[in-house]
């Protein structure tokens, strides 16, 4: 009992130090020299000489500024979108009969089955017809797109979970349909929105290929977000050689998502393991 | 305040390639101003269904209901002034106590004070006041009945609506938050339409009982009448514990008294069978089913051990057979047999049986039954 107790925490630590010391050795990594880097891969860097400078420079030489805030307005609105719409989608898909209820449910579905990679060639024809190409709304739009299926595949099982009562005490007090929605049901299907938003948020946040083909032109350089940014970097980087400031953009891209996943992690939880047991 | 008017009430629910399924048949109904009305009948009878509609919860097929003389049938829910009472509680679980029973007066854009005055009356009444600030789930199942309860009453609605709302409580939680409503209903002097399917609770509650099987009203009467005049077989069954007991036989003339039927059991097995004279208004109630199939009811109660009576008529006095003695502590079930048809009394627990003794019994038969198989009326 108590050997096989040591094993298991034993074969946790290890499991643990497998997934924390990349990040680490990139966080600390960050604040070495170049040289510093090349000559002890793996050593701490010495204290008195903390490289911060790498963070500014990378703020501000590889427009890391930049490229934060568009990641950051581009995340957040299309999360928000998603979660919104998705809500209302999968509210009216999972508690109204319609005839073709069935066919859009499944029709949403069958976004979460079509490999993106396919979609690309029809979508960028389309943006440019739109005249949203290399422009933020643009990636708004096909990340708020490409979302939607997968909020409204777990909304729709959570709006059916709960108890039709619920809804029928709130009109009965005085709700129309739509404040019973905005004030009992989804504040109740809060698990299921904080999960979709958080995989939504790191989804989008560390998306490349879709931003990488709409942002691709000269007009787009304004528009480009925090992975391509990254990519940026690390091309640069194989011929200035400045492994600092990309350990340093890279804990840049990393540290919102760890923050968000710290944060909502709890509801996290609580979501994917809703309706496992009676409450 | 208000009386609630139910005309040609009728609920379908549709088919896939049919004409539908009837849930409730063209029911009338008159529920007083301030009445405790009861809906009681086995589950699938179609009370549920029509308080439902009376909510405005579920549509109106065909007919019309009126809350105050004004017809509703086309009003939502949250216009018709009404406050309902669910069987699983249905409070908003991410609201506080206080907060589920404010919310209604809130949508309805009530004054802030008044909202905290109404709400901290209404948990003063029901003893809630330690648990405002709670979640749902931080309470037990009688206190989040009461939450449930407060929420109705904060806001003085026309009408009351229960569906069932102690069938989740355990027996002793039921039986005093039985009492609590019906406090409740003499304090606030309300409307209440309560549907159970316990007639137990239907009994102890309603000022009157609207009866229903199978979509239809079996009968409407105040709690005592029912007992001891049901309309019908169903109701002579469904209401009191133990039921009735019942008897198939058929009506001949009495040997003995020229004027008087006799109820002659049918037992196929042999020819003993219980045979009682009828008293007179018996008689007259069976005048027309002589030689007729009919069937006699008698509640255990006015079934009597012979030897404690001073004077017990021979006329309405047979022998039986013990089968089971149950002793319940305030009284005693006797179950006896006629050798065709078992039936119950209801006896002194002082009074001493044994299993297969013969008992002499005498049937009360002025709180007798006769009724008619066919039609399943009564006939006295």
């Amino acid at each position: 009992m108590k050997i096989s107790r040591i094993l298991i925490f034993a074969a946790l630590a290890g499991y643990l130090a497998w997934v924390v010391f990349p990040m680490a050795w990139v966080a600390y990594s960050s604040l070495k020299t170049d040289e510093a880097v090349f000559r002890d891969t793996f050593a701490l860097p010495p204290l008195d000489a903390l490289q911060t400078d790498n963070y500014a420079r990378a703020w501000r030489e590889a427009r890391f500024g930049d490229y934060f805030f568009n990641s950051a307005l581009v995340t957040v609105s299309s999360v928000t979108l998603i979660v919104l719409f998705g809500a209302m989608a999968a509210y009216a898909l999972a508690r109204f009969y319609h005839p073709l209820g069935r066919a859009t449910f499944w029709l949403f579905l069958a976004g979460l089955m079509i490999p993106v990679q396919l979609s690309i060639v029809p979508l960028f024809f389309e943006l440019r017809a739109l005249g949203l190409l290399n422009s933020k709304v643009g990636l708004i739009l096909v990340y708020t797109a490409n979302g939607l299926p997968f909020a409204i595949f777990i909304l729709a099982g959570f709006f059916k979970a709960l108890p039709r009562s619920l809804y029928e005490a709130a009109v009965v007090d005085g709700c129309t349909e739509i404040s019973a929605f905005w004030r009992v049901m989804l504040p109740l299907a809060k698990p299921g929105l904080v999960t979709v938003a958080i995989f939504q948020f790191i989804g989008i946040w560390k998306e490349y290929f879709f931003a990488f083909m709409f942002t691709s032109g000269d007009a787009g350089a304004g528009a480009r977000t925090l992975p391509l940014g990254l990519a940026n970097l690390s091309i640069t980087s194989q011929y200035r050689s400045d492994y600092g400031m990309l350990f340093a953009g890279l804990v840049m891209v990393t540290l919102p998502i760890l923050v968000v996943f710290v944060a909502l992690q709890k509801h996290l939880v609580k979501g994917v393991t809703a309706g496992a047991v009676k409450g | 305040m208000a009386n609630v008017t139910i005309t040609d009430l009728e609920k379908v629910y549709p088919e896939k390639n049919g004409p539908g399924v009837k849930v409730v048949h063209s029911i009338n109904l008159e529920i007083k101003d301030r009445e405790f009305m009861v809906l009681v009948g086995p589950s699938g009878c179609g009370k549920s269904t029509t308080l439902r509609m009376i909510a405005g919860l579920e549509e109106i097929s065909g007919g019309t209901i009126a809350i105050d003389n004004k017809e509703v049938n086309n009003v939502l829910p949250k216009d018709r002034d009404i406050a309902m009472v669910f069987q699983n509680y249905a409070l908003y679980p991410h609201m506080s106590v206080y907060e589920n029973m404010a919310f209604g007066l809130k949508l309805r854009k009530f004054p802030k004070a008044e909202i905290d005055q109404r709400v901290r009356d209404a948990s003063a009444m029901l003893g809630l006041d330690p648990y405002l600030d709670r979640k749902p789930k931080a309470l037990s199942g009688g206190q989040r009945q009461r939450v449930a309860v407060g929420r109705a009453i904060v806001r003085k609605p026309k009408v009351f609506l229960f569906d069932e709302p102690l069938s989740n409580l355990d027996a002793k939680m039921r039986v005093s938050t039985r009492t609590e409503i019906s406090k409740l209903h003499a304090k606030l002097g309300a409307t209440m339409v309560y549907v159970t399917h316990d007639q137990v609770e239907a009994m102890t509650m309603g000022d009157r009982i609207c009866v229903m099987k199978d979509g239809r009203i079996m009968q409407v009467d105040s709690p005592l009448k029912l007992y001891n005049h049901p309309a019908n077989l169903f109701v002579a069954g469904f209401i009191g514990s133990p039921a009735m007991n019942l008897f198939k036989g058929r009506l001949q003339r009495a040997t003995d008294a020229a004027d008087l039927l006799e109820f002659v059991e049918t037992n196929e097995q042999s020819a003993k069978s219980l045979r009682m004279t009828l008293d007179a208004r018996l008689s007259a109630g069976g005048a027309n089913h002589v030689g007729k199939e009919v069937v006699f009811g008698i509640r255990p109660e006015d079934v009597l051990d012979t030897l404690s009576l001073a004077q017990p008529n021979p006329a309405h006095t047979t022998e039986v057979k013990v089968e089971v003695c149950e002793p319940m502590g305030a009284e005693t079930y006797l179950h006896l047999t006629t050798g065709a048809t078992s039936f119950i009394a209801r006896v002194s627990p002082t009074d001493r049986f044994d299993t297969g003794q013969s008992v002499k019994v005498t049937f009360k038969m002025e709180a007798a039954h006769l009724f008619d198989p066919a039609t399943e009326q009564a006939l006295s």
